[in-house]
């Protein structure tokens, strides 16, 4: 049902009766809707309601004056390079991501093309190395650079509206996940370029995925673009882990989070997790492509192993990852467009929990056939039928869900729809690969690239409809239902055209061009297959395109039974998105006046009661549910006149280049570094290049970054509401402790890699690289020394004592320093005595893991230059957190060192 | 080692009781095949097909809905469940029972496959995967690139493992495979009960030459094996060469 009423104006219909008779009329079913349901009757109370209440759905007359003097407006250029705003990154998002799935389509054509008939190597379409380019950089786009990114657009734009927040806790942070990820995909565009990109698969497995085997240059900047990609998505991680705990609006306890919200909360706990073990794959493996170390080549004693498991503990979670927001979208769209709430709710959730729980113990099902015996094939076999029996009971929640329902068959419940029965034939097929016997002869055919596609092209499915679903919101018009529907049809007949017959010709080995004659027809087929679906996202493009200029326009809520907060607000919704403070205190979705939640402080308890001062004229229809689930959001009353109080205190800033010039530099950076081999630029004019680019961008990044931080920037402030387990504590140490987090996976990587390589090469024969120990020794006690003092900063700045903060910030310094002068006459030594990164393994995970800790220290002195500089100008005396969140990393890399120094001197 | 006394008791028991598949592996994974086939259809008509019915039942047009005296969601209210849940649970319940009883079927089979043939009516040829081809290293020294003869109706065991990248050494026909990875061996067996030639491929995207790694496996009558490794000049007298594999 769209909205017919020509509104978008909404401040016309002043007339309160008018309009709710207006409301009431308009409700296309004119049945049950009338009575409120008791719970909801805040007022019965006794005057004791807090603050000044907004109506729900809010009107634009309710919201103060959003024109934010510096910023940019939506039609401007300018406006995209400097938001922050998460819906206007959401929107990056979904675009950005949009035109990676179109590459990669484009690319999974060209294999279509490829398998149209077996290929000899003399009748290919491709190049055999260019074919094993394809495949790669198919699966590389699609799973990274189109899934997840799309995802998270509707996470970016919908989540904080959602959970009742104005913006995500560090909306600069959110910019500049969105740029690395825009420059990671163009950094891994160049690398086609650059004699051809990766061509080891998805999974670069090892060693294969060293320059021994895969010299392209292009190859390298793959790696570095995944690399890239991953910084984007720790970021992120953080940013949204801190949004979704602390920034919940009253009442939202986490149980009650949508369901969207919910898993959007669950995959972006396992991103944390599992990019970080990728991250730790990844920088290894940029470190054997660029500094010739030697974890993954052919000499390792267990490189291909190493890679394995490192790849595969990322790689099952990631699973999830991309299919989580996709179950978020279904369990959302199917809710609203059958006007039912889903059925077991609260199990639906906790399986969800399970799945990403456990999502983190069945990697090795994906190495069955290598040499992991049968105890802990069994153990695997159990854990993963174990992850697979929550799905089942999702499946059931959702299709018990229709049960009495009054189904509406638009666009987005058909995609949904139909994503829940791909993903009932792609979990079906997955049963045979959890039984081991099967998998043995299922590995590396056709049956596992027909299963996950119709996983994870399910997932695309779900998230298309997810796209219909929220097009309103996001652009304030309806799309055209004809054509949506026409796109659907010809998407899902697409859809089985192409997959299906390869569950039929399953006997065809992945990656592989040539093949029994007796399967052409199969493979015919889903070549034609994939240009229906492809060719389908043409209609949805010219829909949607046309649709955002040219679409009906729709008011606050175009789907009858829509329940989640998004809908409660304009469409597009303001800047602020709010009117008010969203709160859920009295059960049901209410904004107030944020006035009064400011000055009131403590408006959670109720007792700091303020009389409604214009309540009289609200109560009629302020909290009735039967207005508040109206089409048009046209319910209209007296409202709380926004008084003026100060603008700038309320009105984050919310323009920032910053974002864009790191993204920009971290680029240049990264093309820069991919020249490099063995620890060293070629020679000759290329050389120069590589050089050039690898020091403009590390100038450009840090002088960037520093003018982030020096750049007076007003971020979300702290609101009463639900944070739990985080308490009372401030957005930025929530955050650190978040990426501390991630920083021990990434660690505990590296770590787990050099112990089973030890154990590969036979512990006790592994002699520790430096033969004295005196110089680690020597800087334990300094990084211990220099955490006391970081102790002692704090205290100085507590105790407003400038010189004080200034001096035990240098000592910290000075001492930082004097770990790295030490570390490196060390390295100099072994250097001199033949050691280098390449000259064995046991030195290669030295200087690497060594080398890492090293840089996580440099950066800590970078950031103690800064705070110096800004210490000596008075800064932190009256707000110390910087010094408190700083003390907490510094620390952090002070406790690692305690690892490493036993165990790569010592032990 | 007590995980292991109770694998094989378990194993004994399960094995004599005849449900579960055994013979060659061509022969029990098309016997599981199968049932998972038409298990797995089943199941994916009747949920698929309930889904189906249900979707149109409760269409909008067809009103059923709007009779029912149904509490439906409304904006701004906190999200909570609708109910059902006893069925929820009934078909959790039954789909778990048929998926980890048909794994659960599948593990007896998967201890058969583990534990291999007997040692003594086997015999040992090495594997060495390379870009691109496959090169077979027989008892008595003798190497083959491309071609593997082994005798009909005698178990093979496979020790694979490649001289550069991960590669995956696969015989399809005879549901053989195993992961070739360097610097550690795989193992694996095999049983043919017809002569002729089969074709073994690379299951693991391992370069420019993935798709035509290939080689050739012959099955020959046991007597013509004979003769043949009798020329392959190894160290060994061909006739006792698959006792030598007991003291392997």
């Amino acid at each position: 049902m769209t909205d017919e009423s020509p509104n978008d104006d909404r401040t016309e219909s002043r007339d309160e009766s008018d309009v709710r008779s207006d409301a009431t009329d308009r409700r296309p079913d004119g049945g049950t809707a009338v009575e409120s349901d008791g719970g909801t009757d805040v007022h019965s109370d006794g005057g004791t309601a807090v603050g000044t209440e907004l109506t729900v759905p809010a009107r634009k007359a309710d919201y103060e004056d959003d024109s934010d003097h510096d910023f940019p407006g939506m039609g401007t250029i300018r406006r995209w390079f400097v938001t922050t705003n998460h819906k206007d990154v959401g929107i990056l998002y979904i675009v950005t991501s949009l035109f990676f799935l179109v590459l990669g389509g484009v690319l999974a054509w060209l294999l279509r093309i490829q398998l149209w008939a077996p290929r000899t190597p003399t009748t290919t379409v491709l190049e055999p190395l260019a074919y094993n380019q394809a495949v790669s950089a198919h699966g590389l786009i699609m799973v990274f650079w189109f899934l997840s990114p799309f995802a998270f657009g509707f996470a970016n734009y919908i989540v904080p509206l959602q959970i009742g927040a104005k913006d995500l806790a560090f909306p600069r942070l959110n910019a500049l996940s969105y740029w690395l990820y825009l420059f990671s995909g163009i950094l891994f565009g160049v690398s086609f370029f650059q004699g051809g990109t990766f061509a080891g698969g998805w999974t670069m497995y090892a060693p294969l995925n060293v320059p021994t085997f895969t010299p392209d240059v292009g190859a390298s900047t793959a790696v570095l673009a995944l690399t890239l990609f991953v910084a984007s998505v720790t970021v992120s991680s953080v940013n949204f882990l801190t949004s979704m705990h602390k920034m919940r609006a009253e009442g939202l306890t986490l149980r009650r989070l949508p369901l969207f919200t919910w898993s959007i909360l669950l995959t972006v706990w396992m991103m944390l997790f599992a990019f970080a073990a990728l991250l730790a794959a990844l920088i290894i493996l940029s470190s054997d492509r660029l500094l010739g170390t030697t974890y993954f080549t052919l000499e390792s004693p267990a490189g291909s192993m190493l890679w394995a498991h490192l790849f595969w503990f990322f790689g099952h979670p990631e699973v999830y990852i991309v299919f989580f927001p996709a179950l978020g979208v279904m369990a959302e769209v199917f809710q609203t467009f059958t006007g039912r709430r889903i059925v077991g709710r609260k199990w639906f959730i906790a399986a969800m929990v399970l799945v990403a729980l456990q999502s983190f113990v069945v990697w090795m099902h994906h190495m069955f056939l290598t040499t992991i015996n049968l105890q802990i094939k069994t153990l695997f076999m159990i854990t993963t039928i174990g992850i697979s029996l929550p799905f089942d009971l999702m499946v059931f929640a959702l299709i018990y869900t229709m049960l009495k329902g009054k189904i509406q068959f638009k666009t987005p419940f058909l995609f949904v729809f139909g994503a829940l029965l791909l993903f009932i034939i792609g979990g079906i097929t997955g049963v045979f690969l959890g039984a081991i016997v099967l998998d043995y002869e299922f590995r590396g055919t056709y049956w596992v690239v027909a299963h996950f596609h119709y996983v994870m092209v399910g997932g695309v499915t779900a998230l298309v409809g997810g796209l219909y679903y929220w097009f309103p919101k996001i652009t304030g018009r309806m799309y055209d239902e004809f054509l949506g529907k026409l796109h659907f049809a010809i998407y899902f007949v697409g859809f089985n055209l192409l997959y299906f017959p390869l569950f039929v010709a399953w006997e065809t080995p992945r990656r592989v061009f040539d093949y029994a004659p007796a399967l052409i027809p199969w493979h015919q087929l889903a070549t034609i297959g994939a240009f229906v679906l492809g060719l389908s996202f043409t209609i949805m493009f010219y829909n949607l395109a046309k649709s955002a200029f040219s679409g009906e326009p729709v008011g606050d809520n175009p789907w009858e039974f829509a329940t989640t907060a998004e809908w409660a607000v304009p469409s597009p919704p303001p800047l602020e998105n709010f009117p008010g403070l969203p709160t859920y205190r009295d059960g049901s979705l209410a904004f107030r006046s944020e006035r009064r939640a400011i000055e009131g402080g403590t408006a959670t308890d109720g007792g700091s009661s303020e009389v409604r001062s214009d309540g009289g004229e609200q109560t009629d229809c302020l909290r009735d549910s039967s207005e508040v689930r109206s089409d048009g959001g046209v319910t209209a009353s007296a409202t709380a006149t926004p008084t003026d109080h100060d603008h700038d205190d309320h009105h984050a800033s919310h323009a920032s280049i910053w974002p864009f010039v790191v993204g920009v530099g971290t680029f240049l950076l990264f093309v820069g570094l991919s020249g490099m081999q063995d620890a060293a630029f070629p020679e000759g004019m290329m050389g120069s290049v590589y050089v050039s680019l690898t020091v403009l961008g590390s100038v450009v990044t840090l002088g960037s970054l520093v003018a982030m931080a020096l750049e007076p920037f007003t971020g979300p402030e702290l609101v009463d509401g639900e944070t739990w387990p985080f308490g009372d504590l401030e957005y930025g140490k929530v955050g650190m402790w978040i990426f501390l987090a991630s920083d021990v996976v990434l660690f505990g990587g590296f770590i787990g890699a050099y112990v089973f390589t030890r154990v590969a090469f036979g512990w006790t024969a592994w002699e520790p690289i430096p033969s004295n120990p005196i110089p680690g020794l020597m800087n334990t006690y300094l990084l211990l020394t220099s955490s006391f003092t970081v102790v002692l900063a704090l205290v100085a700045a507590e105790k407003k004592n400038k010189w004080g903060l200034v001096a035990s910030l240098t000592t910290t310094f000075v001492l930082g320093v004097g770990f790295l002068v030490n570390k490196g006459i060390e390295w100099d030594h072994l250097f001199h005595e033949g050691l280098w990164l390449s000259s064995n393994i046991r030195a290669s995970t030295f200087f690497l893991t060594t080398g890492l800790h090293a840089a996580h220290v440099i950066v800590g002195l970078i950031v103690t230059l800064y705070l110096i500089a800004r210490a000596m100008r008075g800064a932190y005396l009256e707000d110390n957190s910087s010094v408190e969140y700083f003390g907490l990393y510094w620390h952090f890399v002070d406790i690692v060192w305690l690892f490493l120094f036993p165990l790569f001197y010592i032990l | 080692m007590f995980i292991v006394t109770v694998r094989d008791e378990l194993s004994a028991h399960v094995l004599q009781t005849g449900i579960v598949p055994r013979g060659t592996r061509a022969f029990v994974f098309e016997r599981i095949f199968e049932v998972f086939l038409v298990l797995g259809t089943l199941v994916g008509v009747v949920v698929i097909g309930y889904m189906l019915y249900n979707a149109y039942k409760y269409r909008v047009g067809s009103g059923r809905g709007s009779d029912l005296d149904v509490d439906r969601p409304v904006l701004g209210e906190l999200p909570t469940g609708g109910g059902g849940g006893k069925k929820l649970f009934t078909s959790f319940l039954l789909s778990t029972v048929v998926v980890v009883s048909l794994v659960s079927w599948t593990y007896g089979t998967l201890l058969f496959v583990e534990e291999g043939p007997q040692a003594e009516d086997t015999m040992e040829v090495r594997v060495e995967g390379y870009q691109f081809g496959w090169r077979f290293v027989y008892p008595n020294g003798y190497a083959e690139d491309g071609t593997l003869r082994v005798p009909q109706n005698q178990s093979v065991r496979l020790v694979v493992t490649s001289d550069d990248v991960f590669h995956n050494f696969g015989i399809p026909e005879l549901r053989v495979k195993t992961d070739a990875i360097p610097g550690t061996e795989t193992e694996t067996w095999f049983r043919a009960e017809e002569t002729g030639n089969y074709s073994a491929q690379c299951y693991e995207l391992c370069g420019s030459g993935h798709s035509f790694m290939r080689a050739t496996v012959v099955v020959m009558e046991p007597e013509e094996y004979e003769a043949w490794y009798e020329t392959t000049g190894g160290s060994n007298s061909t006739s006792n060469t698959t006792q030598e594999r007991v003291s392997l």
